[in-house]
């Protein structure tokens, strides 16, 4: 039993990771070492968030030198798909063009105690899916809480006015740091949860679509809000996922079809999306949200009330402070 | 009200290209004073601003010194953080942001914005509800506490210009820089607005320096005004006497 374990402790009989027998035998340990299979997952989604915020800090260098957000954008669009060519070309850094293959879910050795069938395969993917489903709603929370505190007025003001924020001694560098570092920690996470899920992390799953799909899942939600962002990625995620599955589905009933036709469709529908969305709702679906805080409370309580109780008899007061 | 300056600019100078905005300018002004500055459109008056605050930097040459600390060399966050707040001509709000958030955002050093602790509401929300007690007598004290739900994009210039002091206010600054506060303003409010310098003044000891172009109103608040032409001070002396100087009637008629 640990005899398969030993050698790579030791580190001497490691071998090529990225060849056929290495892979099984990555295999292999998940299927018999539930304890390894699971700690090393989570040890893998933290080194994951620490290099995402690593890198986060080094793409915070040429973001606090542009004065648009455009240029930005195409820096760090440019040193994204650079870095990419990069991996791809070495194979050094995780195995280069093929990638890293035999990357079970952590909970790959439940097959063991279930009948073989569909089961023994479905349970173990499935658990995992509702394990990323509780961790997207944790950052979800995170992020909720985040947006809804001082901390959240002053992304804002940094994002709203430059100068302004400046001018009220905030330190806009260093916010604009700050975020590049915590939305680059969470990216990691997402990156290798979606590479434990899919089961091979290879650098052309990251090619710029990916990027542009994302971006599409933000105009479509709306800017500055947490809950359009969900809907938005939820929408996208839909369309990726079934046309992939529509596309295999429909090649089956008819075989002529060039399922292709379906599954690359998406990118044209996404396009579609984006260029109505751009159109007709420049924000998006759902509006930028308040900075929620009990400072509110000092100013609606009275309107809250009034409301509630006697909207005629209320009416001319309430009236004066209409927000709609 | 001491003689002792808490704001002293030796010769500095700004040039736009070949346009020179600012011109070997040198004044203090007094801590505790109101001080006024006027002068024809395109004085030089708003850049004077700008370098005081740090929003441009000045050409090489000249300082500027604050409360006993030179800041020339230092970024407008940090000028900010030494106790100078300032407002804009054309008024800088986050148009994104409702008026009450744009008035919670002022203050400097709240705990709740650190990221890794605004996720924990208990930390910060003793100080928020304090900061939001003072941020509805502020605007209650300038008439916008019923907007605080209206983004500021969609308020009206005078309104933008009480928002905008009110957010100046907020940080409990030293001195204060404000770049026309009435104009756009009810006549009434202009009053109201001065008399809270004034009572501000009382109350607090800041020092205020202010741009106006609403003379009648500005000379009955302000202890001493400078006068500024063509980039450069050409009058400094009390409202009464710097009425019945001809040099004011010529930069301004340019005569």
């Amino acid at each position: 039993m640990a005899s398969d374990l030993l050698p790579l402790f030791s580190g001497a009989a490691v071998g090529n990771i990225c060849d056929i027998s290495s892979l099984l035998s990555r295999e292999s340990i998940a299927l018999a070492y539930p304890a390894i299979s699971v700690s090393v997952w989570v040890i893998a989604l933290v080194f994951a968030m620490l290099a995402g915020g690593i890198m986060g800090l080094v793409a915070s260098y040429p973001a606090l030198r542009v004065k648009e957000e455009w240029f930005l954008s195409m820096i760090l669009l440019v040193g994204g798909e650079t870095f990419r060519i990069v991996v791809t070309n070495t194979p050094e850094i995780g195995c280069g063009f093929n990638g890293l293959a035999g990357i079970t879910t952590p909970f790959y050795w439940l097959s063991n105690y279930l009948p073989s069938g569909p089961l023994q395969a479905e349970v173990p993917t499935g658990l995992y899916a509702a394990v990323i489903v509780l961790l997207a709603i944790g950052c979800f929370v995170f992020a909720q809480k985040i947006c809804n505190s001082p901390y959240g007025r002053l992304l804002k003001s940094v994002r709203d006015d430059k100068v302004a924020a400046e001018s009220l001694g905030k330190d806009v560098s260093r916010v604009r740091k700050q975020i590049m570092v915590l939305g680059s920690i969470m990216a990691g996470l997402a990156g290798a949860l979606y590479v434990y899920y899919i089961g091979v992390a290879t650098p052309e799953d990251y090619i710029p679509a990916l990027t542009f799909g994302i971006w599409v899942m933000m105009i479509l939600g709306g800017y500055a809000n947490n809950r359009g962002l969900l809907l938005g990625a939820f929408v996208i995620t839909m369309l990726d996922r079934g046309s992939l599955v529509t596309g295999i589905a429909l090649q089956s009933y008819l075989p002529t079809l060039n399922s292709n036709l379906i599954v690359y469709g998406r990118y044209m529908v996404e396009a579609v999306i984006l260029l109505l969305l751009l159109v007709f709702r420049r924000k998006g679906l759902l509006p930028e949200t308040r900075v929620k805080t009990k400072a509110y409370t000092l100013f609606d309580f009275g309107k809250k009330k009034a409301q509630a109780s006697s909207p005629p008899a209320e009416a001319p007061r309430a009236g004066g402070e209409a927000t709609s | 009200m001491t003689d002792e300056s808490i704001l002293r600019v030796e010769g500095i100078s700004k040039s736009f290209g070949g346009v020179k905005a600012v011109e070997g300018v040198s004044l203090s002004v007094k801590k505790g004073s109101i001080t006024g500055l006027i002068g024809p459109n395109g004085s030089g008056k708003s850049t004077l601003f700008n370098l005081i605050s740090g929003a441009e930097k000045k050409n090489p040459g000249g300082s500027i010194e604050f409360d006993g600390k030179q800041i020339d060399a230092l970024p407008p966050h940090k000028r900010s953080e030494l106790g100078m707040g300032r407002t804009f001509q054309t008024p800088r709000l986050f148009p994104g942001m409702t008026v009450l958030e744009n008035t919670m955002v002022a203050p400097r050093g709240q705990k709740g914005e650190r990221p890794f602790v605004s996720p924990l509401r208990r930390r910060w929300e003793g100080q928020e509800i304090e900061l939001a007690k003072k941020a509805k007598a502020q605007m209650t004290r300038l008439e916008i506490d019923k907007l605080y739900g209206k983004l500021t994009s969609e308020i009206s210039g005078g309104q933008m210009k009480l928002a905008q002091l009110s957010n100046a206010l907020m940080e409990d600054p030293k001195m204060l820089l404000l770049d026309e506060p009435t104009a756009g303003v009810a006549p009434r409010l202009a009053q109201d607005i001065f008399q809270s310098i004034t009572n501000e003044r009382q109350e607090r000891g800041t020092t205020f320096f202010i741009i106006e172009h609403r003379l009648e109103v500005l000379f009955k608040h302000v202890d001493t005004d400078f006068v500024m032409h063509q980039g450069k001070i050409i009058m400094e002396d009390k409202p009464e006497a710097i009425v019945k100087d001809k040099r004011l009637a010529e930069a301004y008629l340019g005569i």
